[in-house]
């Protein structure tokens, strides 16, 4: 065991100053040192996406990053996103309207993929055929989730 | 009854969805009560041995150990097998036991300040263990010679059993018979794979009484348990489930680790949490299926079905999971399908090897059942140069012919098997196959499936210890805030918005006025099962409407005493009761106000407006489907794509199509991922090759097509509301769909023994071996 340091974060736009191990996961750092538990570690070994977060503008598996590794970093967590607005980002509508979540536990991290592709302008073909496998979802077998990013870029593609 | 009917059959978009999406879910890893330790557990690294040693010196004092001994001082009895299939002589399964029988078996419990203490704390434990011969393929562990899991036994069979028409009868349908086929299908290991893994928070009050937090589909049974094995009483142990990440079966009963778990919180007296991690839940938690099927099938030149036998042999694990033979039980049950048989016979064997307990998994054996039918119609069909949808509907009970006995005892409510198969077939044929050489088929699988089951008397028959009602309260805060506590226990299932949507129909009030209860046993009605078995709707749903009737009849009556009409005439619509025919009325709120504080209330009506039903079926409720779908097979790698998929479905009354159409995607995905990809394996030596999310391929998006769904509504004649069970119906249809529109592709490979999954080795495999011409 090595002794603790003390890192910094900005996440969802407050600071944070933490004492941690060096071995602690990004994940269990805004989990339990942050109390920001809508960010889900579903196998802690980069596979399922459920802990996906943004962090300084691109989208992170938090179980594969250690803590000390977002020394400095800004990140957006679920709870940051859509918070701004009533209604929520037009991921996070989209998915409630087409029916993309059942028991919700991987829906944080699909949300927050979706999220940082849509803002990075990325095509509804991309986030279809690529950023979408980066996820695993037992519930709803993909196909609403598809409804919903198809429902989402609507928009992006009428500005282009 | 109703008055007017807003909500049911409507696409309500969900209620809870909101928490969901923005991060404010609580999953039972996201409580922090003050003091909380985290606990590891200690598991065995063999599959089979002796432990001989528990040697913790090298433990850190800051971290505590409850080893074998310890944790034996608390338990008071072992764990119950609920399902007792004849000859079944294992109907308690040890909870502590110093003989190995699978790799990651609960020895021991470690807790200290945090997870990662606690994990280096359980490396510090050194186990001394006596090597003794491992089995792991259920076919050898029959064998004269085979290492016994249970020494005192002279077999590792721990139950067989006989289901359906009797040996004699079959033999006679058999003999009379055109032809007969054999086929062998061996039907793989698989893993449930909910997202959010095992876990529970134990918090211990001065008192003695407990509070467990737990991820779970049912807080009630894993009460029942946890009092039994503890002698506890049940009003000083409460059980929660809080937002519940997947279940699937998998977690429709408490498990060793658990219970470890609350032994420690009691031990040491502060709360404590231990969240089972991947690995822990590929080696620990309850994998499914791993079966053996000899199947024959006779049949007539003309295409007539005569009779189905089969002998099945189902690795049970090192022990019985809760559920014991009950899936293969139930699986013999639905073999007929949609089908008119002469005879049907089922010989089943549970057998005992040094691996994970198979237990209750989405279709709990209507799946395999499914599978084991739909292929070997294939096999006639093609025997006989028939089209397969043809085949099929020239055996199909026909609607007039329902309700109709099936010669497995079980008889089928109402439908139309005929149309669906031939609309599905319609379906899957309409588009154009693409023209660039690959090879393809289209597979079918027509099923009947039996949900919502009950009664409590036919349970028991069965041999199945466990009660088959739902039990709903419905009440009527004083500002007419509805509250409905029910037994059943969404986790994904979306019944915060369906069983809401029956509610506020019976009521007349707004939907947004109706809050559901569930989870809990200290604030819900008693409940069996929970959320499992396809019974939610049918009965949760059930037992609510029949509730709110009850609660709806005494509205009618205070409303008609305020407005001086009878209670016949009021009609209870848009939040207000009104007398028939005018525009005299009363908001249903205020007479919750009225009827609260007990003033002027008709004879025999409160004070306050409430009701409590406890549903107990007279027959289970039999919603069916023709799943049908093109595959892409690239015979160079082995390579399937699932290109196109058809489901059209009848479950009775829908209440929300949305909601039955995420259920149908999600099955199909699992029965899908079971035909092509997961698998869990051992090695010979027992040790786990599927540990992770990458040795265990769940499918991705790009593994599932868009699902095309048309529905049909043929009402359950006997669910208030007309509702049948309908959550594994899709795991049931893809699994034998997929398989056939593979096989279906090959039409030269030889067919006669069949491995699933049929990954890409397999297939390439298969397509080196073609048929003999006969």
């Amino acid at each position: 065991m090595t002794s603790e340091r003390t890192i910094e974060m900005n996440v969802n736009g407050r600071d944070y100053s933490l004492r941690c191990e060096p071995r602690r996961l990004l994940s269990e750092a805004l989990r339990e040192d942050c109390r920001l538990t809508g960010t889900h570690v579903g196998c802690e070994q980069g596979s399922c996406g459920a802990c996906t977060v943004i962090v300084d503008g691109r989208a992170q598996r938090s179980c594969l990053m250690l803590a000390v590794q977002a020394d400095g970093s800004n990140i957006e967590t679920i709870e940051g996103v859509g918070a701004d607005s009533e209604t929520g980002h037009p991921v996070q509508i989209a998915m409630h309207q087409a029916h993309g979540l059942q028991c919700g536990f991987c829906t944080a991290g699909i949300v927050m993929s979706l999220v940082h592709a849509h803002r990075s302008g990325i095509s509804r073909q991309d986030v279809t055929k690529e950023v979408l496998n980066g996820h695993l979802c037992r519930c709803t077998g993909y196909v609403n989730i598809r409804q919903a990013i198809d429902a989402a870029w609507v928009e992006l593609e009428d500005n282009e | 009854m109703k008055d007017l009917n807003l909500y049911t059959g409507k696409r309500i978009a969900r209620r809870n969805d909101g928490s969901f999406l923005h991060g404010s879910g609580q999953y039972t890893d996201d409580l922090d009560p003050a003091d909380m330790l985290h606990a590891a557990i200690i598991r065995s690294p063999v599959a089979n041995g002796t432990l001989i040693g528990f040697d913790v010196a090298d433990v850190p004092s800051t971290a505590t150990v409850l080893g074998p001994d310890a944790l034996a001082e608390h338990v008071v009895g072992d764990l119950p097998v609920v399902w007792k299939l004849g000859g079944q002589w294992q109907e308690r399964t040890p909870l502590l036991d110093t003989h190995l029988r699978y790799v990651g078996q609960p020895i021991g419990i470690v807790v200290a300040a945090s997870r990662a203490l606690a994990e280096d704390a359980a490396e510090a434990v050194i186990l001394d263990i006596v090597d003794l011969p491992i089995v792991v393929d259920a076919k050898e562990a029959l064998a004269a010679d085979a290492p016994l899991l249970y020494p005192d036994s002279n077999s590792n069979v721990l139950a067989a059993f006989e289901a359906g028409d009797t040996a004699d009868h079959i033999e006679e349908v058999f003999a009379a018979a055109d032809r007969t086929l054999l086929t062998t299908i061996h039907i793989g290991r698989v893993h449930g794979v909910p997202m959010e893994n095992r876990g529970l928070v134990v918090v211990p009050s001065p008192s003695g009484s407990l509070t467990i937090t737990t991820s779970t589909q049912t807080a009630h049974a894993v009460r029942d348990v946890v009092c039994e094995v503890l002698g506890k009483r049940q009003n000083a142990v409460r059980v929660v489930a809080p937002d519940v990440g997947g279940g699937f079966g998998l977690k429709d009963h408490v498990y060793e680790d658990e219970i470890m778990t609350v032994i420690a919180a009691v031990v040491i007296g502060r709360p404590v949490k231990w969240i089972e991690d991947r690995n822990e839940s590929f080696l620990t938690t309850t994998h499914a299926r791993d079966e053996v099927h000899e199947v024959e099938v006779a049949f007539d030149f003309d295409g007539t079905l005569r009779g189905l036998r089969v002998d099945a042999v189902r690795n049970a694990g090192a022990r019985f999971s809760i559920f014991g033979g009950g899936p293969l039980f139930a699986a013999f049950g639905v073999l007929p399908g949609p089908y008119k048989w002469d005879a049907i016979r089922g010989y089943g064997r549970l057998v005992a090897t040094n691996t994970m307990s198979t237990g209750a998994y989405r279709g709990f054996g209507q799946t395999q059942a499914a599978l084991v039918r739909e292929r070997a119609v294939d096999l006639v069909a093609e025997a006989l140069g028939r089209d397969p949808i043809d085949l099929r509907v020239q055996n199909m009970i026909r609607p007039e012919e329902l309700p109709y006995g099936t010669r497995t005892f079980i008889e089928y409510d109402s439908g139309d098997y005929p149309s669906a198969a031939l609309r599905a077939a319609e379906l899957i044929m309409e588009p154009a196959w693409p023209e660039d050489g690959k090879v393809r088929g289209v597979g079918y699988c027509c099923y009947v499936q039996m949900t919502g089951i009950g009664n409590s008397d036919t349970n028991r028959a069965i041999g199945l210890d466990i009660g088959g009602f739902e039990t709903a309260d419905v009440r009527l805060e004083p500002d007419g805030t509805v509250r409905v506590a029910t037994g059943v226990s969404p986790h994904g299932q979306g019944l915060e918005t369906t069983i809401p949507q029956l509610v506020a129909d019976e009521l007349g009030v707004n939907i947004d006025d109706v809050e559901l209860i569930w989870g809990d046993t200290e604030t819900t009605p008693y409940s069996a099962y929970g959320t499992a078995a396809s019974r939610s709707i049918a009965l949760g749903g059930g037992s609510a409407v029949l509730a709110s009737q009850k609660v709806a009849e005494q509205i009618r009556q205070v409303a008609g005493t305020m407005l001086e009409a009878s209670p016949d005439d009021i009609r209870l619509t848009n939040g207000a009761a009104t007398v028939a025919g005018t525009n005299v009325s009363v908001l249903i709120r205020d007479v919750a106000k009225r009827a609260s504080q007990g003033f002027g209330m008709p004879e025999g009506v409160g004070p306050g407006l409430h009701a409590r039903h406890a549903y107990d079926p007279t027959s289970a409720t039999f919603s069916y489907a023709t799943h049908a779908c093109r595959v892409a097979v690239d015979v160079a790698t082995g390579e399937v794509v699932v290109e196109d998929y058809v489901v059209v479905n009848d479950c009775g009354v829908m209440v929300n199509p949305t909601i039955i159409e995420g259920q149908i995607h999600g099955g199909v995905a699992q029965g899908l991922g079971a035909a092509l990809m997961e698998e869990v394996l051992y090695d010979k030596n027992g040790q786990p090759l599927s540990s992770t999310m990458l040795d265990y391929q769940v499918p991705v998006s790009a593994s599932i097509p868009d699902i095309r769904i048309e529905h049909m509504e043929t009402p359950s004649p006997f669910t208030p509301g007309g509702m049948k069970g309908m959550g594994e119906g899709g795991t049931n249809g893809a699994y034998a769909c997929v398989v056939n529109a593979v096989m279906a592709a090959l039409p030269d490979v030889d067919n006669s023994t069949l491995h699933t999954p049929l990954t890409p080795a397999r297939v390439w495999e298969a397509a080196q071996k073609k048929k003999q011409l006969d």
